[in-house]
């Protein structure tokens, strides 16, 4: 849950507290990243289990956000004197939010679910057929 | 039932040894445990393994940081990185037996203390009308474009967006500065990061006295009333990541 300051300040600060209320790519960025370590991989050939490393670096490339920037200053009427051509009110929400939360958020949010989703692919894509894993767990408990 | 020697555990962070764990944690193994471990003046958070090759599953990355943020919302936590998994054994004769001084100084360190992460990007809607109009070639570049379709005008697209990248890229170097000086009297410690994408402006996590929590989210509102072209995220208070060396 993220919770936007209201009056005061503009409103232009989104506060969000730690733990089940953090977004996935706010989660990933801390635990993938930061914290101590360690030596995993020695211990995890003792126990057999594996664990992928993951490697969650969201680079968008430079053109497409050259783009980006190209296409806020194009909605842009700096010209108008004042005078808003229709519609403008539309486009400018929707600048407002393409950028702040399409490209800096949603996209970056998407790429992370995006690489996770592949992961549990890679790592879970036999869930569904092996029920007996779970049973096999119970009964060794 | 295994022996301690090869039953895995999963360490969510350390703690002082006198730390009550709160009620209701949930780990990311079968059995959903969470305990400690303890040796000397330190404890282990640990818990049960998935046993059927499958960390690192979105629940599981939720579950870590689940655990480490009830811990840490009322004790000093050490965060261990996600993935870290050691034997039973292990916990206490690699993990905890030689490192126990280290790390009980760590957590006196940062006792007291709780981590807040600060980033921000412009508004384009805001920032860009001055920019374009202080600068005659990307004001030509714009009026040129305007009249032209997205394929006639591709590549002076790209020119237009590369400049507007570098205005905001001056221009961010002195907005950040002036917000993490304006914050510095609130917290103990900082770190700043390079801002990772064109259009961010600030990326830094604050190392703030949990009895000035309030003062110091004050604070940051009263920065962004003074920066109405930012959008600003605050993420806090959260377990000290940024503040443990990644041994």
């Amino acid at each position: 849950m993220s919770v936007m300051t209201q009056g005061g300040a503009g409103g232009n600060v989104e506060h969000s507290r730690g733990g089940g209320s953090s977004g996935l790519a706010d989660v990933v960025a801390l635990i993938l990243d930061k914290g101590i370590v360690i030596d995993v991989f020695a211990r995890v050939s003792l126990v057999g289990i594996e664990i992928l490393t993951v490697d969650v670096r969201v680079v968008i490339a430079s053109v497409d956000t050259y783009l980006k920037f190209a296409e806020a200053a194009n909605r842009l009427d700096l010209y108008a004197d004042g005078v808003k051509p229709k519609g403008l009110t539309d486009v400018v929400q929707d600048v407002t939010q393409a950028p702040a939360q399409g490209i800096a958020k949603g996209k970056t949010k998407g790429a992370l679910e995006g690489a996770v989703e592949q992961i549990e692919d890679m790592v879970g894509g036999r869930r569904e057929q092996e029920p007996e894993a779970a049973q096999r767990r119970q009964t060794e408990q | 039932m295994s022996s301690p020697a090869d039953t895995a555990r999963y360490v969510y962070g350390l703690v002082s040894a006198d730390t009550v764990l709160p009620d209701g944690l949930t780990g990311l193994g079968p059995s959903g445990q969470v305990w400690k471990m303890t040796c000397e003046n330190v404890a282990a958070i640990v818990g049960d393994v998935p046993d059927d090759r499958r960390l690192g599953r979105r629940r599981h990355l939720m579950a870590h940081e689940a655990v480490v943020e009830a811990v840490a919302a009322e004790s000093t936590i050490l965060p261990m990185r996600f993935g870290a998994v050691i034997t039973e054994e292990g916990v206490m004769t690699e993990l905890l037996a030689p490192q126990h001084e280290y790390f009980a100084g760590v957590l006196e360190e940062l006792d007291g203390r709780t981590q807040y992460t600060l980033k921000g990007h412009y508004d384009l809607e805001a920032v860009l009308p001055g920019i374009i109009q202080n600068d005659e070639g990307m004001r030509a570049l714009h009026e040129r474009i305007r009249g032209l379709s997205e394929e006639a005008a591709h590549f002076d697209r790209i020119q237009l967006g590369e400049l507007i990248a570098q205005a905001l890229k001056a221009r961010r170097q002195q907005d950040a500065q002036d917000i993490v000086d304006a914050l510095g009297p609130h917290v103990a410690v900082r770190k700043v990061y390079e801002p990772e994408q064109d259009g961010d402006v600030v990326n830094a996590a604050f190392l703030v006295e949990r009895a000035r929590q309030r003062e110091f989210e004050d604070a940051v509102d009263e920065v962004a009333g003074r920066f109405p072209m930012l959008r600003l995220k605050l993420h806090g208070p959260l377990a000290p990541y940024d503040f443990v060396s990644a041994r």
